[in-house]
């Protein structure tokens, strides 16, 4: 029996122990009603239905979770001692891929056999696959029956069922919660695995300090030692996420928010605001994109004008500008709240005596909310260096150690690009630095984001 | 011992000077302010006109028209057996370069894309009656010609441009392929619908896993949970999740879906799982705000009649604060549909030219699509990336429309 038809008899089981077990929930109801004893019921007809119906439903789907993953097995082990098996060669790789090849073909997801013999495992895989998968849906049918039957013996005015049903609606709120947990150490665990793996090969010191990065030469076997230096890396990341783009966003961003809190009429910030946020929800493709078509040309041609040697046509400029504009709305609006946090009378003290506008937000406003704006810049690094796709398109790949705005630098998500995109096989030190960059950057970002947090926390409270 | 100081005299021109430059500090800050605001206006104008300009040439196709005769050639068709089998072999792409040859000249074999014979093929499936008769048929045109009739070509392609034109045999329409058509090598005859489909599946899976997980979670740290190390850690990690970088949640997905549970490579089902995790953090906490400006009274009022604490969430605090929640979900939503960087790390960057089937099937996605054309060499690929841009903003426009709709229809005060 396949999926989706025995997943449909579930639900229709469920259905039905739903609607049988409120029917005699509610006929029990009225006969306590009709016998005055208002209070010999316990829970609404509707959770015995849910009750009931719960019951006939997670064990079933219980157990199917656990036969998908223990039938494949126990498909094999039958076809295996199939006769048409015994020709099966002894060695273990071919073995296997011809015990594959079948088993697509009987699934329907190949269409023709390359190797004969696997063509004779279909019809053993099909008989095989057929039965355990009808012994399943037997004993997933019987389980459910079994399941909503006690359940449903269990139906009594005085049976608590809203209890029990409102157990498991907790039960299933506190799971779902804790896969957020679950996540932040799939993560972590993820990433130091194949990060400790890679460092089995690699030299951390190397890896952390070293300032040639080389990976392609290493994986093809030459210059092992020195080939996983990330320094030029991290250079890149810094110079384009930290310097050149903030060197565009603090003072845009900065200024933005001034003007649209302390100067900008009502209407033109009611307009400005969102047009301005609109920046932040651009994909980041699309800005990859603009910045490697438009603004990576633009800059190469005029820094030949002006004579710059060693100006690509992938700079850290175009990569580091665009960056900018898009944190343009993080910064802005991160300093837009933490002048409005500022008290009012702090704001009038200054204008009664006689400061203007512009000397009371930079003697007054500013420095009062600095904490807030420099909390806000440390986010928007952390978001600046862990962006992919714009430095993807628009930075370049040679591991350039340069100050040099024009020329080409490569960053630390860009090499995770690089270095798992293609075919390679999965133990390599080449792939796993991936992982130990996305360590790196995991680290990194996150201690910005405490500080950041931290900063902006503290700066709260002093008012208030 | 006090020294006298002297009133200041306003009227001195020492102060009426310096009175001067504080107001013209201040008209300069201001200005400033005002011109940062509008750099930053004006780089998204720039960026949404040199889009337009170049998308919009991306809907157009340019059309020559040839008149083929069918019966004439050499085609080894029965018109009242027309099988995908048989079409396949009845050697259309020579026959139509013939007929191109015959019909134009024989340099204009290069005129027409060379995967015009699709159209022809199309032409005879449709109708197979058209095999007994002469019929002209606009075949798309070479990258070349339709740069060149678009206004950017090189001068033989021009100079072919005007002769056509001259004919009367060039027309430029809509092209309908863009949104039918999936990947391919041919920058004539490629088109979105592989990978809008693609993205719709995958966030469907998406929304599937994100919004019941992200709304319980939500429920369950507003409502119920008590102050302790456990909540503290879900609090803590969830915040953290927010600010982890995409690309690592692309690791995530790499290591543990792929490598470690073997789920399909490049499919929908992994790409939402990876983009679940990252939109779930965003659901709960604007789930949070949502459920948290439910007022107390309401909570009170249902417990006091005898509700049962998951009543009082379910019938009440729940409806009450869905639309906060919703309008949440959707910008979460709109942030999954426009990332790239999670989805190269699970092979969704494959080169796909039929659009999947399921959940399982190898897809790829509007933003990886725009990604894989941005690298594509040959020209006519610049238009069709930025007209892919186009489709994917105006449906980003359209999620953010309708969140703020939706806050602007429920937004209330208790």
């Amino acid at each position: 029996m396949t999926g989706p038809a025995i997943f449909l008899l579930l639900a229709g089981l469920g259905a039905i122990a739903w609607v049988s077990a409120r029917a005699r929930a509610l006929r029990l109801q009225g006969v306590a009603r009709a016998s005055g004893r208002r209070d010999a019921v316990h829970s609404l007809p509707g959770y015995h239905g849910w009750y009931v119906a719960l019951w006939t439903l997670i064990p079933a789907a219980f157990f199917l979770a656990v036969w998908a993953n223990v039938s494949p097995g126990l498909v094999t082990q039958d076809v295996l001692n199939s006769t048409a098996a015994q020709a099966l060669p002894a060695d273990g790789f071919s073995r296997s891929s011809i015990l594959g090849e079948a088993r697509a073909i009987a699934t329907g997801a190949q269409a023709g056999a390359f190797n004969p013999l696997s063509e004779e495992l279909v019809q053993p895989y099909k008989d095989a696959i057929g039965k355990y998968g009808l012994a399943g849906a037997v004993l997933a049918l019987v389980l459910a029956f079994a399941g909503g039957a006690y359940a449903f013996t269990r139906v009594r005015p005085d049976f608590r069922a809203r209890t029990r049903v409102e157990r498991l609606v907790m039960a299933s709120l506190l799971i779902a919660s804790l896969l957020a947990i679950i996540t932040t150490v799939g993560i972590v665990a993820s990433l130091l695995w194949e990060s400790f793996r890679f460092f089995s090969m690699v030299n951390p010191i190397d890896f952390l300090f070293g300032t040639k990065w080389s990976p392609q030469s290493a994986a093809m076997g030459y210059g092992n030692e020195d080939a996983f230096g990330a320094v030029p890396l991290f250079w890149g990341t810094i110079f384009i996420g930290a310097i050149i783009a903030m060197i565009v966003a603090i003072p845009l961003g900065l200024m933005s928010a001034i003007y649209l809190t302390q100067y900008a009429n009502p209407a033109v910030r009611r307009w400005m605001k969102p047009t301005l946020e609109m920046l932040a929800g651009v994909p980041t493709v699309v800005y990859g994109y603009f910045a490697a078509l438009t603004i990576a040309p633009a800059l190469r041609d005029f820094a030949v004008s002006i004579g710059i040697q060693g100006a690509s046509s992938e700079s850290a400029l175009a990569a580091g500008l665009v960056m900018g504009v898009m944190i343009i709305p993080f910064v802005s609006s991160m300093a837009d709240d933490s002048i409005a946090a500022v008290p009012q009378s702090m704001r009038d003290g200054s204008l009664a005596m006689g400061a203007t506008t512009s000397e009371t937000i930079r003697k007054v406003l500013i420095p009062a909310a600095l904490p807030g704006v420099v909390g806000g810049v440390l986010l928007a690094v952390s978001r600046a260096i862990g962006e992919t796709m714009i430095v993807v398109m628009a930075a370049g790949l040679s591991a350039n150690l340069t100050l040099n705005p024009f020329a080409s630098v490569t960053t630390v998500t860009t090499q995770i690009v690089q270095l798992l995109t293609g075919d390679q096989e999965f133990d390599s030190a080449k792939t796993l630095a991936a992982f130990a960059l996305g360590l790196v950057l995991f680290i990194v970002t996150l201690l910005l984001n405490i500080v950041a947090l931290r900063v902006v926390k503290k700066y709260r409270e002093a008012y208030d | 011992m006090t020294t006298k100081r002297l009133p200041t005299d306003w009227k001195s021109d020492v102060m009426r000077k310096r009175i001067a430059r504080r107001y013209a500090a201040e008209r300069r800050f201001r200005l400033i302010g005002l011109f940062a605001v509008l750099l930053s206006a004006a780089f998204l104008a720039f960026l949404l006109v040199t889009m337009l300009g170049n998308g919009l040439r991306g809907f157009t196709r340019t059309e020559i028209a040839v008149k083929i005769d069918f019966p004439a050639s050499p085609l080894l068709l029965d018109p009242n057996a027309i099988t995908d089998q048989a079409l396949s072999n009845a050697n259309l792409p020579m026959v139509t370069s013939d007929a191109v040859k015959k019909a134009l000249g024989a340099d204009a074999e290069e005129w027409v894309s060379h995967t015009a014979w699709i159209v022809l093929r199309d032409r005879i499936k449709a109708d197979p009656k058209i095999l007994s008769r002469t019929e002209t048929v606009a075949l798309p045109a070479s990258t070349e010609v339709d740069l060149a009739a678009k206004g950017e070509g090189s001068p033989e392609a021009e100079a072919a441009v005007d002769r056509l034109k001259g004919a009367g045999l060039l027309t430029t329409g809509f092209n309908s392929n863009f949104l039918t058509a999936s990947d391919g090598t041919d920058p004539t005859q490629v088109g979105i619908w592989g990978a809008f489909k693609g993205s719709l599946l995958t966030m469907l899976v998406t929304l599937a896993l994100s919004f019941p997980i992200g709304v319980a979670t939500a429920l369950y740290l507003e409502e119920y949970a008590r102050k302790n190390w456990l909540t503290d850690i879900i609090e803590v990690s969830i915040n953290n999740l927010a600010a982890v970088p995409s690309i690592i949640f692309g690791l995530l997905g790499l290591s543990i879906f792929l490598n470690f549970l073997h789920l399909p490579r490049s499919a929908a089902v992994v790409g939402g799982m990876t983009l679940a995790l990252m939109t779930m953090p965003v659901i709960v906490i604007a789930g949070r705000n949502a459920i948290k400006s439910v007022p107390p009274s309401i909570r009170d009022a249902a417990l006091g009649i005898g509700a049962s604490p998951v009543q009082v969430v379910f019938h009440h605090v729940l409806p009450l604060a869905l639309p906060g929640i919703l309008t949440g979900t959707i910008i979460g939503m709109a942030r999954a549909l426009g990332e790239t960087a999670p989805l190269l790390m699970i092979g969704m960057r494959a080169f796909i030219a039929t659009p999947p089937g399921g959940i399982t099937d190898p897809a790829t996605v509007l933003p990886v699509q725009i990604f894989l054309w941005s690298d594509e060499v040959s020209k006519g690929f610049v238009e069709k990336t930025s007209a892919a841009i186009i489709v994917l903003l105006v449906f980003l426009l359209a999620m953010n429309g309708l969140a703020i709709y939706l806050r602007n229809k429920f937004e209330k005060r208790w």
